[in-house]
């Protein structure tokens, strides 16, 4: 399904030519757009040249507006926040908007190389022909430079101490040195980067305060506002299946009722604030109710249902849920039993179902 | 800004928005000893407490005016409604003056241009730019009249004709309107300039009511405090600042971060001066993007968190506050009279070095000396007389709090040492000068509020803890009343936790008194009186601890206090209580959480040996028990000593058979009764809970291995040793 998934800067083309076309502020150095109008493909608003401009982050203006001045320092950005609170994604959605491009990605993991921060070589050419151009793989950061966009960097704080003190260098003299060609790449105006940390890795306090001030933070909230969380997941949900082209629309009352259920668990307690909960290890993200919703659509589909039926929401739950281990289901089936069983119409159906689904 | 308009076209009379019967404290106002914040108090002089404040920074363009009027040697006078007039106004709950901010004319002018409160609307185009004339004009007004266009508030049209009434008495006495400058709310001067005034509304005002009018020092807290009044007032350190650097909001900004800076350091924070500079950058850049001049509190606030503060609000939140608000305290010049509370206040406060600054500040005092427990009088007749000022945090010579008590009465009966937290604000003042038509000196104060609160009556709990007010507070003639009417309502009294609550103050009276001058009441009137009381309390209890669910918490509280006083205080007859008790403990009709705590409370005491508990415990908790009963029985005793109680192993024996017995079902049923029983326990409590299980099933020979998996919580591990010992850590899984 991956090459459905289009990136941001082909998917929202129309979009961003419109903006451009009608912009008339001044921009940075090497945007293609000015920060007004990347705060306005971001946040949503009136049509350009009547393309509609969708929201893409559903949120606080102001936080957005941090990060595109940010960007236009000479500062990178630092995304920090839980799991699936969007982080990604609006590094893509700047990236594209500003640069043209969200492809210049890389991915940390503990593995993550200094040479993957940089440049590696294609080996055969290497040996060939020894150090040339040619050989040389640059690294997304590298073209980043060379082109003057933005690169992304994930997920930053699973990578190991001294990637992060090569990234210093990189940062601060916003060159990168390679002394086999005798060159030394200097970024171009308009270069920056985006990285994204989670909150959750408990990394970001053991990041060094050298590179800490390379950077600034934001910190991309949790959604507290049911109707707000209603509002993206499924705007979110409709998205994906168009983009797929699979899966059936869950009734009102049901995305409303799983975005409450996740809002519940979340937090600990019911929305009336009486009943004190148990919470999942595994995190109950915006993102992951998305997807729940997603998944139970696609379910309806396959078993030939006529609509989203709660038994398909509660099997997409499962799914989702038992990823941590049998601990979360034992804590959505006592919600089951203690919360949903009481409470009227959809939730008595959930009920139902998980004392078929979620049975022991 | 003002001050230059006044410069260019100079006016022969200055006329300003405030209430007219104060123009005579403009020269006190203005005298170089007043530093503002200060504010002109409106208060009434009818007997009934009422009072309103009109505060003035030292940027406010209307003490501006009056300021260059003074310089200029230019008249000046106030043209609004008369204090009288203003506290005569109704304040319905519906007056539109206390409408919620949000849905306020300027909250929804604020919406309009993409801003989130009027004060940041305020701040982005009246405060900030750095107008010319004009075109700051041309802002105003356009504002003000976007404000009419709101609801009318009929209050403010008759202040438009009041207002628009001086000027025309002005301009009768023969100065030309040209030369009349009027500083009033914007609101108000599109109705005189647009010639919508209507003087019918003259009828509309209100008569005054009987009222005076004083100055008092004000504090930037509380001026950051007065939304809705006047504008923009939430960073009043910030425009202070801006203002002194002439109207420069970036410098002001700039010093604002370098402060918050260096409270970081202080605090613990690594922060760098390349973070301060991009902070500054960062917040001219947002500016920017939102159309504003110059960056305001949220920009600076914003641009702090992501720098300085790493992403995390919290970290700048305190330094913010510091730099912006502040806590500074205006002072009024000398020689404007002072009322006689409001001296003593301030003699006393200098002379006993009280805190007397708007922030918060702790201390305690030692009840050892004449001089300490006289000041903690003074703060317990303030305290009384509810002039806000310090609160009481507690004293020494006692286990914990309890939460059912108020910060009066027993509470405060400390024998050696009390702690303080004051804390000066403009309230404080305030509430002097109100207090002023109960009495002269702050003991008639105290007097006259206790006495109203004796005729009040009420229960003979209620009456001691008067009793106890009045010691503390050092008014012996109210001591000595309470003390009469105490013993009358004790005859016919029958409330238990009224009883329990008298008694405990008389006998915290005998025991802890002596360190305050007790001489007028004599502890010959004390001893008999406790006798009764006591007696009379622990014969009702058993009756009264036949009580329903709901009722129950009140008795507990009575019951234990009778324990506790019949063990600790000796003139008491300990036996009456505690045979008494045990006939509770045994009471099958008793509300079974008052039977569980009794039977707790009995138990420690050692009046019950292990095997009299274990009897009782399984007695309780036997099958034959409705499991509701039961598991109130449970909450009851555990709420007494936890660690003792499941450190006891014919206790947790007991426990651990009524778990097991209980059917799955049952169980499921109950669990939400045993969970609130069990969620009294603490951390060690439990664990302590589950070793004895694991005793009591004889798994002892696996105790450490075990005990080494409690600790680990490693579930898997355990069903790997031993089969039995996961069940019983399974049973108690849901529980614990
Ligand atoms: N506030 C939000 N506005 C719009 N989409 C959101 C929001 N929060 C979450 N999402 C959606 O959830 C998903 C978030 O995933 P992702 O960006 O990978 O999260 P993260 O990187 O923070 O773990 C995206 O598909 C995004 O559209
Ligand atoms: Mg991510």
């Amino acid at each position: 399904m991956s090459e459905i998934r289009q990136p941001a800067e082909v998917k929202y083309a129309a979009e961003l030519s419109a903006l451009a076309a009608r912009d008339s502020g001044p921009k940075p150095p090497g945007w293609r757009l000015s920060p007004k109008a990347v705060e306005h493909y971001l946040i949503g608003g009136e049509p350009v040249d009547g393309v509609p401009i969708l929201a893409k982050y559903v949120g606080d203006r102001s936080l957005v507006q941090v990060m595109i001045a940010t960007l236009a320092s000479d500062r990178a950005l630092m995304l920090v926040g839980e799991p699936g609170t969007a982080k990604s994604w609006l590094s893509e959605h700047l990236s594209a908007a500003i640069s043209g491009t969200s492809a210049l990605v890389v991915q940390g993991t503990a593995g993550t190389s200094e040479e993957q921060l940089k440049y590696s070589w294609n080996y055969a050419l290497l040996l060939a022909e020894g150090p040339s151009q040619r050989a040389l793989v640059p690294s997304p950061i590298l073209r980043a430079m060379r082109e003057g966009k933005f690169a992304r960097l994930e997920e930053i704080t699973r990578t190991s101490s001294e990637v992060q003190d090569a990234l210093i260098s990189v940062l601060s003299e916003k060159q990168i040195v390679i002394p086999e060609l005798s060159e030394i790449v200097s970024a171009e105006r308009g270069f920056s980067l985006i990285a994204t940390a989670n909150t959750r890795d408990r990394g970001v306090n053991e990041m060094s305060a050298a590179l800490k001030r390379r950077f600034n933070f934001v910190t991309v909230p949790v959604v507290q506002d049911l109707e707000q969380e209603l509002k993206i997941v499924t705007q979110r949900e409709k998205e994906l299946r168009s983009d797929y082209q699979v899966g059936l629309e869950a009734p009102a009352e049901l995305s409303r009722l799983l975005v409450t259920l996740f809002q519940e668990l979340r937090s600990g307690t019911t929305k009336d604030g009486k009943t004190k909960l148990r919470s999942t290890s595994a995190v109950l993200s915006t993102a992951e109710a998305i997807s729940v919703l997603f998944s139970s659509g696609i379910l309806a589909q396959s078993f030939g249902n006529n609509g989203v039926t709660p038994e398909d929401l509660t099997r997409a739950l499962v799914g989702a849920i038992a990823k941590e281990g049998p601990e979360d289901l034992k804590v959505v089936r006592e919600y089951c039993e203690t919360v949903a069983k009481a409470r009227p119409g959809p939730w008595k159906a959930l009920y139902d179902a998980s004392k078929k689904h979620l049975a022991d | 800004m003002l001050r230059r308009a006044f410069d260019q076209t100079p006016p022969a009379l200055i006329l300003v928005e405030g209430p007219s019967d104060a123009t005579p404290l403009i020269e006190v106002l203005v005298d170089p000893e007043t530093r503002p914040p200060v504010a002109i108090l409106g208060y009434r002089t009818d007997g009934t407490p009422g009072s309103s404040a009109w505060p003035f920074a030292s940027y406010s363009p209307e003490y501006q005016a009056l300021l260059w009027a003074k310089e200029h040697g230019v008249p000046a006078r106030f043209i609004d409604l008369t204090v009288g007039q203003s506290l005569a106004r109704p304040k319905a709950p519906d007056d539109p003056e206390v409408e919620a901010p949000t849905e306020s004319p300027g909250a929804i002018a604020a919406q309009a241009r993409g801003l989130r409160s009027f004060d940041e609307l305020w701040e982005a185009y009246y405060e900030a730019p750095a107008h010319d004339e004009a075109s700051f004009n041309a802002a105003i007004m356009a504002y003000a009249a976007s404000l009419r266009e709101g609801p009318e508030l009929p209050l403010s049209l008759a202040r438009d004709a009041v207002m628009a009434q001086a000027i025309e008495a002005a301009i009768d006495e023969g100065h030309t309107p040209e030369a009349i400058a009027v500083v009033a709310g914007a609101a108000h001067v599109v109705a005189f300039l647009s010639g919508t005034v209507d003087f019918a509304r003259l009828r509309e005002v209100p008569s005054a009511l009987p009222s005076a009018v004083t100055l008092i020092p004000y504090s930037f807290p509380r001026l950051s405090e007065q939304l809705g009044y006047g504008a923009g007032n939430r960073a009043p350190l910030l425009y202070q600042k801006a203002h002194d650097a002439d109207t420069n909001f970036e410098r002001a900004g700039l010093e604002v971060l370098l402060e918050l800076t260096d409270h970081l350091r202080l605090s613990g924070f690594q922060a760098s001066l390349a973070d301060t500079i991009e902070a500054h950058r960062l917040s001219r850049m947002l500016a920017q993007i939102r159309g504003k001049a110059a960056p305001g509190l949220d920009e600076l606030r914003e641009a702090a968190t992501a720098t300085l503060g790493r992403g995390d609000p919290q970290v700048v939140e305190r330094g913010l506050v510091q730099a912006t608000i502040g806590k500074n305290v205006g002072q009024v010049a000398a020689r404007i009279g002072k009322s006689s509370l409001q001296e003593e206040f301030w003699r006393e406060v200098q002379a006993r070095r009280l805190p007397a600054t708007d922030a918060p500040e702790r201390f305690s005092l030692r009840l050892g000396n004449t001089l300490e427990i006289e000041s903690s009088s003074f703060l317990h007749r303030l305290r009384l007389a509810e002039v806000p000022y310090a609160h009481f945090l507690g004293r020494e010579g006692r286990r914990g709090k309890n939460e059912d008590e108020s910060p009066g009465g027993y509470a405060a009966l400390a024998r050696a040492k009390e702690t303080w937290e004051a804390q000066w604000t403009p309230a404080t003042d305030i509430g002097l000068v109100e207090r002023v038509v109960l009495g002269d000196t702050l003991e008639q104060v105290a007097e006259r509020c206790l006495e109203v609160r004796l005729a009040e009556g009420g229960d003979t709990g209620a009456l001691a803890e008067l009793l106890l007010d009045a010691v503390v507070a050092a008014c012996p003639r109210s001591a000595a009343r309470a003390l009469s009417a105490c013993g009358v309502a004790a005859a016919n009294d029958d409330d238990l936790p009224s009883l329990a609550k008298a008694t405990r103050a008389l006998s915290g009276l005998l025991s802890f008194g002596s360190t305050r001058a007790q001489s007028s009441l004599g502890e010959a009137a004390i001893g008999p009186l406790l006798q009764t009381l006591y007696t009379r309390a622990v014969l009702r209890a058993p009756a009264a601890a036949r009580v329903d669910e709901q009722g129950a918490p009140p008795i507990k509280a009575a019951l234990r206090i009778l324990h506790e006083l019949a063990l600790a205080q000796s003139e008491l007859d300990q036996d009456l209580w505690l045979d008494t008790g045990a006939q509770i403990a045994d009471d099958w009709s008793v509300n079974p959480t008052c039977a569980g705590l009794v039977t707790g409370l009995l138990y420690v005491a050692q009046r019950y040996d292990e095997a009299a508990i274990a009897e009782r415990v399984a007695l309780r908790l036997s099958l034959g028990s409705e499991p509701e009963r039961a598991a109130g029985f449970l909450e009851g005793f555990l709420e007494v000593n936890a660690l003792v109680l499941v450190k006891s192993k014919p206790v947790v024996k007991a426990l651990d058979q009524f778990l097991t017995q209980l059917e799955v079902g049952l169980f499921k049923d109950q669990l939400p009764l045993l969970r609130r029983a069990f969620s009294q326990l603490g951390k060690s409590e439990r664990r302590y809970l589950l070793e004895n299980v694991l005793a009591a099933r004889r798994l002892g020979d696996q105790a450490p291995a075990a005990k080494a998996i409690l600790v680990e919580k490693d579930r898997a591990t355990l069903a790997a040793v031993n089969t039995e010992l996961a069940q019983a850590l399974d049973d108690l899984d849901d529980l614990l």
